[in-house]
């Protein structure tokens, strides 16, 4: 399309210049204050730190485990609401779509603010409970991990429905009748032929939730409080509160780290799938 | 010739009454509430009096704080509003001055609680408020702060974190209730750690509470009477506390910037501030409470402020040096009992 290469250069220089300026420098200087030695010169006195720290762990711990498991279980459900999805017709899908974006466009505020209602002692989720008789008095469930689960997976359980839809359509319509038709059950069509063929889609998807999920503020802070800390809680509570900005630059780091390796695993997991594949 | 004369004195005369009405600027830092009523009742007014320019600064102490460390060589503000603990660390860091009180008419009116609240001249109280506990009062009885943690009750409170305003405050009484009232709040934190999984949540932000209290997830909290108002508007059986420890609370002061230019600005302005007419006006839009007890207040604003000689009187407040040398051993206790 251009002449030469130093015209696409050119023509994406402004954009480069401004992402650098406003992005790129700002992270380096902020993640360099948890390298700065406090004498003079660099060191990971931080972040030896901040690991030998038992709350510190275990606020990571617990990150990395909500992380996780609310990316698998979106997975899980996404490719069952994501598989319903695409076989409707075009009229339906839309809607349907439509439907599964519409969380998007709400306040998480608003959303999270919500579960405060739904899940409290007296709330719907309590009331089924005690209604059927599957407990007699209310249960706990706010400002719990429980909560914190519960407000992640509906906040991020769009983004990874949209990925799974893009990609199941773009899988060849008669793959999965051709795999039947060759005995293969349901699984197997599942594992040896959809899988391999939307990896794409769960590999963005499960990014996007993955790292959501790691940044999210507003969900952990409303329903699981200072009780249940997560890294961007701590992080908020370091900066604010301590004013100990050498902390927050190493959770920060940390956090960017997790997101960068999330996907870099999840790559890693899709093509060893592919070379497993591939090998006689 | 004369004519050019005549007319570039003029424009010299003009402008160099311009720049003198340019120079009398006061610059004040205050917290970011309630600006607009601040800027009807407070600022608008004193303007017209002093026939200078009011600019000021908002955001929370932490913040204004480092930014008056950062001009500490040539200061921009010439007063601030800070709480007073931070009038002590702002005072051990140089950057303010002794108030002059010979220059405050209003300052044999103020309660004896906020005349000198540090004990070292160099802030004057212009609002305090009680922190007490609101509780349900068909489910519970409170006459001690100790009885937020009887088995009873703890698994329906929401206890303030440490690092809010109303934390230290709140511990510190508990430690009172124990017999047990050391500086490092150790018995206190350690209290409330072995409650930890039973209470429903240690809250950073009282407006929360509102809600929580609504849905009878909690019963009870420890509590600023400035955000007294909203739980009375429930349709509940809520009570505020009397226990017999008594209250604590906080207390907002105005301080001087050392090396300020405009220091008879700044206190002109303060005494306007701590005048009965502007704190009855700021008392009875629920903003501040009155630390000017001549002060008269309607029975609504007075219901949901801190008021009246008897309550300043019970206040049992942290002193500001223990606080300023406790802080980050509370959070670090905090965070060994509690956080995790």
């Amino acid at each position: 399309m251009f002449q030469n290469r130093a015209e696409a250069l050119a023509l994406a220089l402004p954009a480069a210049l401004f992402a650098a300026a406003v992005f790129l420098v700002p992270v380096v200087i902020l993640l360099s204050d948890g390298f700065r030695s406090p004498v003079g010169g660099w060191t990971i006195s931080a972040y030896t730190d901040f690991f030998s720290n038992t709350l510190n762990q275990t606020v990571f711990l617990r990150t990395l485990k909500l992380g996780a498991l609310v990316t698998v279980v979106s997975a899980v459900i996404g490719y069952a609401a994501a598989f319903a999805i695409v076989n409707l017709e075009p009229g339906a899908k839309g809607r349907m779509t439509g439907l599964v974006v519409l969380p998007l466009m709400i306040s998480p505020v608003a959303r999270t603010y919500a579960w405060i209602v739904i899940l409290g002692r007296t709330g719907i989720v309590n009331q089924a409970f005690q209604a059927l008789g599957l407990t007699e008095a209310p249960l706990r469930i706010l400002f719990s991990e429980t909560a914190i689960f519960i407000g992640l997976l509906q906040l991020f359980l769009p983004l990874m429905i949209i990925s799974l839809i893009s990609a199941l359509e773009n899988m060849p319509k008669d793959a999965i009748p051709a795999a039947r038709v060759l005995g293969a059950n349901w699984f197997q069509v599942f594992w040896k032929v959809v899988l391999p063929l939307t990896k794409e889609g769960l590999v963005i998807g499960g990014t996007l939730v993955f790292t959501g999920c790691l940044t999210a503020y507003i969900t952990p802070a409303i329903l699981g409080g200072s009780k249940v800390l997560m890294l961007e809680t701590l992080l908020y509570q370091q900066v604010s509160v301590s004013n100990n900005f050498v902390s927050a630059s190493v959770i920060a780091f940390i956090l960017i780290v997790m997101s960068f390796a999330a996907n870099i695993l999840l790559k890693r997991v899709a093509t060893a799938r592919n070379k497993m594949r591939s090998q006689p | 010739m004369k004519k050019v004369i005549f007319a570039s004195g003029a424009v010299l005369m003009l402008a160099t009454g311009a720049a003198q009405a340019q120079e009398k600027t006061l610059t004040i830092s205050v917290y970011a509430l309630a600006q607009d009523e601040y800027k009807q009742i407070i600022y608008d007014p004193f303007e017209k009096i002093c026939g200078c320019k009011l600019v000021v600064e908002t955001g929370n102490s932490v913040e204004r704080i480092a930014k008056m460390e950062a001009n500490k060589a040539n200061p921009v503000v010439d007063m601030a509003v800070v709480s007073m603990a931070d009038a002590l660390a702002a005072s051990r860091a140089g950057l303010i001055d002794k108030v002059d009180t010979s220059k405050l008419s209003n300052f044999d009116k103020l309660y004896d609680i906020a005349k000198d609240p540090n004990k070292d001249g160099m802030s004057v109280g212009y609002t305090f408020y009680a922190t007490s506990i609101a509780y349900r009062s068909d489910k519970m009885k409170i006459e001690s702060w100790a009885d937020l943690l009887k088995p009873e009750y703890a698994s329906h409170i929401a206890w303030p974190n440490v690092t809010t305003n109303q934390g230290p405050p709140a511990l510190y009484m508990l430690g009172q209730a124990l017999g047990k009232d050391t500086p490092d709040l150790k018995a206190a934190i350690a209290a409330v750690g072995e409650k930890k999984d039973e209470i429903v949540t240690f809250y950073e932000k009282s407006s929360q509470l509102v809600q929580l209290m609504q849905q009878e997830e909690i019963w009870a909290a420890p509590i600023g009477r400035f955000t007294w108002a909203p739980f009375t508007k429930l349709g509940m059986p809520i009570a505020w506390a009397t226990p017999k420890e008594g209250q604590t609370g906080g207390m907002n002061v105005m301080v001087v910037t050392k090396g300020s230019k405009n220091r008879d600005l700044a206190l002109q302005f303060m005494d306007f501030w701590l005048s009965a007419d502007i704190q009855t006006k700021i008392g009875e839009k629920v903003i501040d409470s009155p630390a000017n007890k001549e002060v008269k207040l309607s029975e609504a604003a007075a219901n949901n402020l801190t008021y009246g000689e008897e309550t300043a009187k019970s206040l049992k407040l942290i002193p500001s040096a223990v606080a300023l040398d406790n802080r980050a051993g509370w959070v670090k206790s905090w965070n060994e009992a509690v956080g995790q």
